[in-house]
């Protein structure tokens, strides 16, 4: 019996693998990644990409705002958003030790890569959100609100251990105050994200109602046409970055969301969350940011390469994390919430 | 015409409101910030398609200004290029009303 679960498990997983690697948007995303590699000349608009980024936070935004507003928010969910707050704040110390001890980064690109992965992206959030969907899971909105408070700490982390190596670039000529809190706070991301949710929590299903001909039926195409251009960044960022990185570096974009995701799956099963919103938390763990933690590196700590976290969290983790991680997710959150 | 001298500074496009707020104390008259498609230097090739967030998006700051103010921007804006990817350069220009500069 025991070699039958087993045997069923491996096949559930399996199907889920099949079913992600299938789908519309990791196909666009890998042609997207294959033209770039090919030196294909095709691009998105760059206006018009920024555009799809906010329409999907949007989406997300407003979903999770609606399934908010279906039940009232009970201590489990303050512990599964401490619990992320959390994370977000240990998963940069980690990292950062893993690198120290693993690769010749120097510190301070070492501790801008480590904040890249303690923060999240929302990108592989949506993804996840669909793959769960598709694997008939069900999840809460408040999830949303999650992904929104793990993109900070992580930040305030690495800085921490950048500042205790003696990396301070907060005196620079022409700096202003507070002007890294109006980043980090006051980026589109945050904005959009945590705008949207307020809205569609005000609003609720019945607002929704009244949006859904733009921001439910599109979704899945306007995801697709992003994963596209996401494809052609991450793409063309390898093709340019990836000398930068030795072997020990792209080992860590390869594990270290493993880690990640084993440390949430661990939390979940503490929390006693559902499976969908266990597979969410443990992408949202394992995912590294190129979006919001990138801009706040450049005003913080703007000696550390870009090349290197950026080829790293865009090139290498984003494409393992939507094609192998977000199955993998799937199939631990399904074992740690039996 | 009248001599004046030209500042052009291409930097990261995060760092552009701290170069203009050296330009600005320093009492340059007025500035202008161009987009920068894309660029080679020190052995990497950099485009806008290539991050999402636009941090690592370049900029080209021009402004003209006396050979005193543009020498008073010049220690800060050295200061700054000590942290920030970027480079600088200054020449003489003519230009047809010199009380704005």
């Amino acid at each position: 019996m025991a070699c039958c679960a087993a045997a069923g498990e491996t096949g559930l997983a399996m199907d889920i693998a099949l079913a992600t690697l299938l789908s519309p948007m990791v196909l666009f995303f890998l042609l997207g990644l294959g033209a770039a590699l090919l030196k294909s000349q095709m691009s998105i608009p760059e206006a018009f990409a920024k555009g799809l980024a906010i329409y999907l936070m949007m989406s997300i935004g407003l979903k999770g705002g609606v399934e908010m507003s279906k039940n009232a928010l009970g201590p489990d969910v303050v512990l599964v958003m401490l619990s992320g707050i959390g994370l977000s704040f240990l998963l940069p110390i980690i990292a950062f030790a893993l690198l120290r001890a693993s690769s010749r980064l120097e510190r301070t690109d070492a501790a801008a890569v480590a904040a890249h992965y303690g923060s999240i992206s929302i990108v592989t959030f949506v993804a996840a959100g669909q793959a769960v969907e598709a694997a008939g899971l069900v999840t809460s909105g408040y999830l949303v609100a999650v992904a929104a408070m793990m993109e900070v700490p992580a930040i305030i982390s690495a800085l921490m251990i950048a500042y205790r190596g003696g990396q301070n670039d907060s005196a620079i000529a022409g700096a202003e105050r507070g002007e890294l809190a109006q980043e980090v706070l006051l980026n589109a991301s945050v904005v959009v994200l945590i705008g949207s949710l307020v809205i569609g929590w005000l609003t609720g299903a019945q607002g929704m109602d009244r949006i859904a001909p733009f921001f439910v039926e599109p979704f899945q195409g306007v995801l697709c046409l992003f994963l596209l251009d996401m494809g052609l960044s991450a793409g063309r960022g390898l093709r340019n970055g990836w000398r930068l990185l030795g072997p020990a570096a792209i080992g860590f974009g390869l594990y270290m969301p493993l880690i990640s995701a084993g440390l949430a799956a661990g939390l979940a099963l503490l929390n006693g969350m559902p499976a969908g919103d266990a597979a969410l938390l443990i992408t949202l763990a394992a995912s590294s940011s190129y979006i919001a933690v990138p801009a706040a590196m450049r005003l913080v700590l703007p000696k550390a390469k870009p090349a290197i976290y950026l080829t790293l969290s865009l090139g290498i983790t984003f494409p393992f994390n939507l094609i192998v991680g977000l199955p993998l997710y799937i199939w631990l959150a399904g074992l740690v919430t039996r | 015409m009248h001599t004046r001298h030209r500042l052009e500074l291409i930097i990261e496009r995060m760092a552009t409101r701290r170069a203009c707020n050296i330009l600005e104390t320093a009492g340059l008259t007025g500035y202008t910030v161009l987009p920068a498609l894309s660029g080679y230097g020190r052995g990497n090739h950099w485009n806008r398609d290539t991050d999402l967030s636009a941090a690592g998006d370049m900029v080209v700051i021009v402004s003209v200004g006396s050979a005193a103010t543009i020498e008073t921007a010049l220690t800060q804006l050295e200061t700054l290029l000590s942290a920030h990817i970027g480079v600088l350069n200054v020449s003489e220009v003519k230009v047809l009303r010199p009380d704005r500069f």
